[in-house]
């Protein structure tokens, strides 16, 4: 029994693999659980800046932007191969995370938010300016299918599996982040960053890298995105879906990993319920939302781990 | 029309759009300053007002009796919502409150999708009448409704915080909610007015304008968002620098628009914001 | 580094001034590698000031602090705190968010020996682990010495209030200091708890650390101290062994009044 409670998420790995096998999900769904994956992988990196970091983003989106659209532009328009393209996103998300990270990363709570919201609306903006290169508002079509080692993932379960992979890939290595002594001085500038300081830990630097691993993750889900979809455009990045990110990490359980990577994916499940409801669907996520707010303030993982915790109870230590 | 019209269009445009800007910045300042919180629901406020005002007229009600009744739901709504659901989240982390309100704000956008649905409504100006000519532009009597609207607020408000003992209360509170509650100052109950405020303002915004726009569910986005620059170029707790900011913002975007092109007014908008953020975090206009 | 007797900090001339008014006026002195030098004064006297000009918490508005001979003013608190000195909080300041444990407290005391990057985090995992299982064992060891040993997965706020002062000493430890700043440690400790914590800084000291401690308890300070100063509004009021101190009557005037008697306690 504790081995389950120990290897619980060895089954959801396992259920990860064999869905498509057993459910032989149509394109469609294999689709929404696509979306569901590039979230997650957003999500889970806005977890390790503001869960465990402690710093807010209401621009997260941003760097969802850059990766989507440098891996669109490149591939479209100047031939890269998307796994290169993909790689360039990633280096100018990190590059920009680190550039504005410092004098961003100073300020605090509401003056945070409010600069992070700015810095969001500025990329949007300037995609939707730049329209020779980016497509403007009317958005990047043409954005070839991924390829790795020149095998073509057009297919909807290949692309499932590829995207998937990722995700696992990073929640294992967000783990690894966070139980390790960098994420413990991440953690320690979240409780209390003139004591972090007191410690040796450089605030100002280890915020900055928590942004750009959130930066890099956002960039590589922006890619997966670009590929997926084909056409892009600049209402996709807008601070609506920075919101909904930081919704996704409340609505999980914020500084768990998990719990923002249940919320992203009850969150792009949830419409396959509440669409039925049609106009009733806004009222319904809002109320969700703040019930579990009021009633669950750990979130949705908060509610798995007591549910866990009850039917595989303690066992010794 | 000559260059100096344009101009002058361009003044009356940015009027116009900056009193909006202004007034919902004072009513997230005024929410602001008593509850430390910045309320992303506003936007939808702005929403409730000029859709409700512009039912009721449909409906027949007079045109000032329909004014006053939204006001009175918007406040009723704000406190409400204060009452009901910020002041259970006491404890908790900027991060969760901001949350709480974004999720009250799509809790209000899907309530007023239900009632109005997705389409526009647009409201009777509030007087007939053809534009006033000045210099060559084209001065509508809705632009003197706005502009008269906000500058009363703005008088109401200052004579309330300057020179009643609620509005007195209300501002110790926010300097000092635990020396004011030492005081004998009911803080809960000041918190409710304060929202009630900020409600009702949010909602006159949107009356104001209601008639130069095209209201739906989901207008109260970015009057939101420009309110939220306004009130943090002006230094989040001042009125009077969220009142400038607002002015200031709808000018700088009218002529950005009109004399340069509208693709990067809202780049310029945003880098201006972020620039004062980090440069001058207290505001533009505070000291040091 | 420093000979014995040499100095391993000297203070001079700090000041501090909050919006005009002067919590620290002018103050000099130095502590002597290998002591323990008490810090007294009465409430709002500016001891825990003084502190935060020394580790950069809240560093000076003029003088200069030279930590074995190097001027820390200007320097950032981490960088402070990396040369060798490390602290505790008279208002405790332990980790708490993300279910942050009592050992992973200690822990972070090692962050300046570990300086972990992102990227041996992520692809060097045999190498992180191989430092965290050390770290654990030391400062499992540090939890022993202090004896909190058994509370090392309990959650800080679950602790009492002396285990978690207690708590903060370890971590403080954890850094493998030259020099402690401790304020106020022994406040809301009862009586055995103060004994048990005299003979802990006893151990501290044989271990050839320095200590600059400010406490309100004239017993443990009689006890402990090979050095005393006091401050009063800000200035230095007098100087010197504890002896000299207690019969000192501008300091029985200012601070120890009825505590004096306390004075008689010394070894
Ligand atoms: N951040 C600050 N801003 C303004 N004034 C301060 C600040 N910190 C301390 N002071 C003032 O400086 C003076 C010294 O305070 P300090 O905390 O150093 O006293 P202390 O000697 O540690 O007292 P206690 O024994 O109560 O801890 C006090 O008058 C205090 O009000
Ligand atoms: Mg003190």
């Amino acid at each position: 029994m504790n081995a389950l409670k120990r290897y619980w998420w060895l089954i959801l790995l396992a259920a990860i693999a064999v869905y498509p096998v057993i459910g032989k999900p149509s394109p469609y769904r294999s689709g929404l659980l696509i979306f569901a994956g590039i979230y997650i992988i957003l999500a889970v990196g806005l977890d390790l800046l503001m869960g465990y970091t402690g710093q807010i983003s209401v621009g997260h989106a941003a760097f969802f932007a850059v990766g989507a659209y440098t891996s669109g532009i490149l591939t479209a328009k100047y031939g890269f191969s998307p796994a290169a393209a993909m790689g360039v996103g990633v280096v100018f998300s990190a590059t920009l995370a680190f550039l504005t990270g410092r004098p961003v990363l100073a300020l605090k709570e509401y003056y945070l938010a409010m600069a992070t919201l700015a810095f969001n609306e500025i990329v949007v903006t300037l995609i939707i300016g730049f329209e020779g290169l980016t497509g403007g508002a009317s958005g990047l079509r043409d954005i070839p299918p991924f390829t790795i080692f020149g095998f073509s993932l057009l297919n909807h379960l290949h692309y499932y599996y590829f995207v998937w992979t990722v995700v696992v890939l990073v929640i294992a290595s967000s783990i690894a982040v966070v139980r390790s002594p960098f994420g413990r001085a991440l953690i320690a500038i979240h409780s209390d960053e003139q004591a972090a300081r007191s410690f040796g830990v450089d605030c100002a630097k280890y915020k900055t890298r928590a942004y750009m691993l959130a930066a890099v993750y956002a960039s590589i889900a922006g890619s997966l995105f670009a590929h997926y979809m084909g056409f892009i455009a600049p209402d996709d990045f807008g601070i609506l879906t920075s919101i909904n990110l930081l919704v996704m990490l409340f609505l999980g359980g914020i500084g768990t990993i998990f719990g923002p990577a249940l919320g992203a994916l009850f969150l792009k499940l949830l419409p396959e319920i509440t669409y039925q409801f049609q106009d009733y669907e806004l009222l319904i996520n809002g109320i969700i939302l703040i019930v579990v707010l009021v009633f669950f303030p750990r979130g949705l993982f908060g509610i798995f781990t007591a549910l866990r915790n009850k039917i595989v109870p303690r066992m010794g230590k | 029309m000559s260059d100096i019209s344009h101009l002058v269009q361009f003044l009356f445009s940015g009027i116009t759009v900056g009193s909006v800007y202004a007034l919902i910045a004072v009513s997230l300042v005024i929410v602001y300053k008593v509850s430390q919180l910045i309320c992303f629901a506003q936007g939808e406020f702005f929403v409730f007002g000029a859709l409700t005002m512009t039912t009721l007229v449909s409906k027949g009600v007079p045109v000032p009796l329909a004014f006053f009744l939204s006001i009175i739901i918007a406040m009723a709504l704000g406190a409400l919502i204060q009452q009901v659901l910020i002041r259970p989240m006491k404890n908790t982390s900027v991060g969760a409150l901001i949350v709480m309100t974004i999720a009250i704000s799509l809790a209000l956008r899907g309530l007023a999708l239900l009632i109005w649905g997705r389409e526009s409504h647009v409201l009777p100006p509030f007087s007939r009448g053809e534009p006033i000519q000045v210099l060559g532009a084209a001065l509508q009597l809705q632009i003197l409704w706005i502009v008269g609207i906000t500058t009363v607020v703005l008088f109401l408000i200052w004579f309330f915080f300057e020179k009643t003992p609620a509005g007195i209360a209300m501002r110790a509170c926010a300097e000092n909610p635990y020396g004011a509650s030492l005081m004998g100052i009911n803080t809960q109950k000041t918190t409710l007015v304060a929202w009630a405020w900020g409600s009702g303002i949010g909602a006159l915004a949107g009356m104001a304008v209601a008639p130069m726009l095209f209201t739906q569910y989901t207008s109260g986005i970015m009057p939101m968002v420009k309110g939220f620059i306004a009130m943090s170029i002006g230094g989040l707790g001042s009125i009077v620098g969220s009142v400038i900011a607002g002015l200031l913002l709808g000018l700088v975007e009218s002529y950005t628009i009109g004399l340069i092109s509208s693709k990067f007014s809202d780049t310029i908008v945003f880098a201006l914001l972020m620039a004062v953020l980090v440069f001058r975090p207290n505001g533009l206009f505070s000291r040091s | 580094m420093m000979e014995k007797n040499g100095h391993i900090l000297t203070i001079s001339g700090v000041t501090k001034t909050f919006d005009g008014v002067r919590a620290l006026d002018d103050v000099s002195f130095s502590v002597r590698s290998g002591d323990i030098k008490a810090l007294i004064g009465p409430n709002g006297a500016g001891k825990t000031t003084l502190l935060n000009a020394v580790s950069g918490l809240n560093p000076p508005t003029k003088g200069s602090v030279l930590f074995e001979g190097r001027d820390v003013v200007g320097l950032r608190t981490d960088q402070i705190a990396s040369l060798g000195m490390s602290r505790t909080f008279q208002l405790i300041r332990l980790f708490t968010i993300n279910n942050a444990t009592v050992l992973d407290n200690v822990l972070l005391g090692a962050h300046m020996h570990l300086r972990p990057t992102l990227l041996e985090t992520v692809f060097l995992r045999g190498r992180i682990k191989r430092q965290e299982r050390e770290a654990t064992a030391k400062a499992m060891d540090l939890l022993k010495l202090v004896g909190i040993e058994k509370e090392a997965h309990a959650l800080p706020g679950e602790l009492s209030f002396g285990s978690q002062r207690l708590l903060e000493l370890a971590r403080a430890l954890m850094t493998g200091p030259r020099m402690l700043l401790l304020d106020e440690p022994a406040s809301g400790l009862n009586d055995a708890e103060v004994e048990e914590f005299t003979r802990l800084l006893m151990t501290i000291k044989q271990q050839g650390i320095t200590i600059l401690i400010v406490e309100h308890n004239m017993k443990l300070v009689m006890n402990i101290a090979d050095d005393i100063i006091v401050l009063d509004f800000g200035r230095k009021l007098a100087e010197g062994p504890p002896s000299a101190i207690c019969a000192n009557p501008d300091v029985i005037e200012a601070y120890l009044g009825a505590q004096s008697k306390e004075c008689g306690v010394t070894q």
